[in-house]
């Protein structure tokens, strides 16, 4: 019984995901634009993010946490 | 304004649209023919759904000449839907279209030149806006909602007049794309596997050749299904072709793609910059992304916490979930680094008791076995090269390379 209840609720779950508040926009039947142009949002990507740098304020905290001897911790 | 109308300015207006109708077809002029069953849509359609209403006998119109009633399966049940849309009875509009449809894909289907094919567009897409409409109306009736359904199954019908060789095949994806609204919509995304198959394995045709807006378009929900099934490589490289040939000036297009991109890149080690997210206003990623440059944990709880609704609702959530493991990888590379800085020799060697100490910071709570399971899994995907002492209760780092950077792949299945 178990098992056969298990599908059912993934099926309930997956109809309210796609209830689908992104449909993507409807164009004119005939409408065009250059394709060549849209590479701004292209551009705007970083992949050297996990640097070495221990400067920013999360890593100044938690080196001093880390340099702590008492137990205590907020 | 019906009752204002004369019966003889009905019957005029019934009999030039009727004539309009035959003469497009007769002279195969698709741009005439293409408002003619824009029912939903076009105002150039009210000043007949007025006759209408008030000219009980247009079947009698339709089959005065020839010319007209050769398209009699047509134009019957086209004019019942007009004047049912006109009067608010969506169900009965819909039910009445797909007649008609169903009567002018078989006449689409004799013509040998596509010149029709913007005019079976155009039904595709009322089709589905007028079941839409008829389910709302039959859901809020108390009635079962199998509008959109039937316009489904009627858009396959038109999927595989078009889909074959020959010229009409341009206009497959079109169909395809109204299909996948139709799915996505249903939660019966498992049934665009076959037209994606049929689209996809076709040597017939390049897909190059699809209109740039039909592209795009199927890029978008491809791209999606491949979110939900977290085939993050095809994924990100179906909503890039989408998101680099959209019209950048649409901007809610570019939101939605970015929508479902942005986790896909996030999944692979790549972040957005926080120009890209305020300027498509989508700022509900911030706090994960700082979450992963920083390490912290907490903050990545929180970011999910914040917008859960809001990424559940997108089914994005299980992707944003499984970066905690990178966010953990980032914390403890912070640990290594911070121990480097201080003690060279021996920052290869990170206790357990240091982790649990760093997460015991950011408020959570975990015991040795919970600490050793977590660095176990940094291990067995890959973030974290080295082992763990269990004896002594220490990660021993690999000298070279300790922290594997993603670099556009995505963390190892388990």
């Amino acid at each position: 019984m178990a098992t056969e209840a298990k599908p059912a609720a993934k099926e309930d779950l997956k109809v309210d995901l796609f209830e689908d508040d992104d449909e993507f926009e409807e164009f004119e039947i005939d409408q065009e634009w250059d394709d060549k142009e849209g590479k701004e949002a292209l551009q705007q990507w970083e992949d050297d993010w996990d640097d070495d740098d221990v400067n920013d304020d999360f890593s100044l905290q938690l080196r001093k946490e880390l340099e702590s001897k008492s137990e205590k911790s907020s | 304004m019906a009752a204002f109308l004369s019966l003889a300015e009905s019957q005029r207006r019934i009999a030039g649209y009727l004539n309009r109708f035959a003469d497009a077809i007769a002279r195969q002029d698709g741009a005439t023919l293409r408002p003619l069953l824009a029912v939903s849509s076009a105002a150039s359609l009210l000043p007949l759904a007025d006759a209408l209403s008030n000219f009980s006998d247009s079947s009698r119109l339709v089959s005065q000449s020839d010319h007209i009633a050769q398209f009699a399966e047509i134009l019957l049940p086209l004019l019942r839907s007009i004047q049912s849309h006109h009067l608010g009875r969506f169900a009965e509009a819909y039910s009445s279209y797909e007649k008609a449809a169903n009567a002018f894909l078989q006449e689409f289907r004799n013509w040998e030149t596509p010149w029709a094919m913007e005019t079976v567009q155009t039904i595709a897409l009322e089709i589905r806006l007028l079941a839409e409409k008829g389910d709302r109306e039959l859901a809020s009736s108390g009635k079962s909602p199998e509008k959109l359904k039937g316009a489904g199954s009627f858009l396959m019908k038109v999927f595989g007049a078009l889909a074959g060789k020959g010229p009409k095949r341009v206009g497959a994806l079109y169909i395809t794309c109204q299909l996948f609204k139709i799915y996505f919509k249903l939660g019966t995304v498992h049934l665009c596997r076959s037209v994606i198959r049929s689209i996809e394995t076709a040597r017939i045709f390049d897909f190059e050749e699809f209109p740039v807006k039909d592209k795009v378009t199927y890029m978008y929900y491809t791209g999606r299904l491949e979110v939900f099934n977290e085939n993050f490589l095809a994924a990100d490289q179906k909503l890039t072709y989408s998101l680099a040939r959209s019209d950048p000036l649409n901007m809610s297009n570019m939101r939605m793609i970015l929508k479902y991109l942005i986790p896909v890149k996030l999944s692979i080690g790549i972040l957005p910059k926080m120009s890209l997210l305020k300027k498509y206003n989508l700022m509900e990623y911030s706090g994960v992304i700082d979450a992963l440059k920083t390490g912290d944990v907490r903050l990545l709880r929180q970011a999910l916490q914040e917008h859960e609704e809001q990424f559940l609702r997108s089914g994005v959530y299980l992707v944003l979930e499984k970066l905690e493991l990178v966010v953990y990888q980032r914390l403890v590379k912070k640990i290594y680094i911070i121990q480097k800085q201080k003690d060279p020799d021996k920052a290869h060697q990170i206790k357990l008791d240091t982790i649990i100490k760093a997460l015991k910071w950011l408020g959570i709570d975990m015991d040795y076995d919970e600490g050793e399971c977590i660095v176990t899994m940094l291990i067995y995907k890959n973030l974290v090269k080295g082992y763990f002492a269990h004896k002594s209760k220490v990660c021993v780092l690999s000298k070279s390379d300790p922290f594997p950077k993603l670099s556009g792949k995505p963390v190892m299945a388990s």
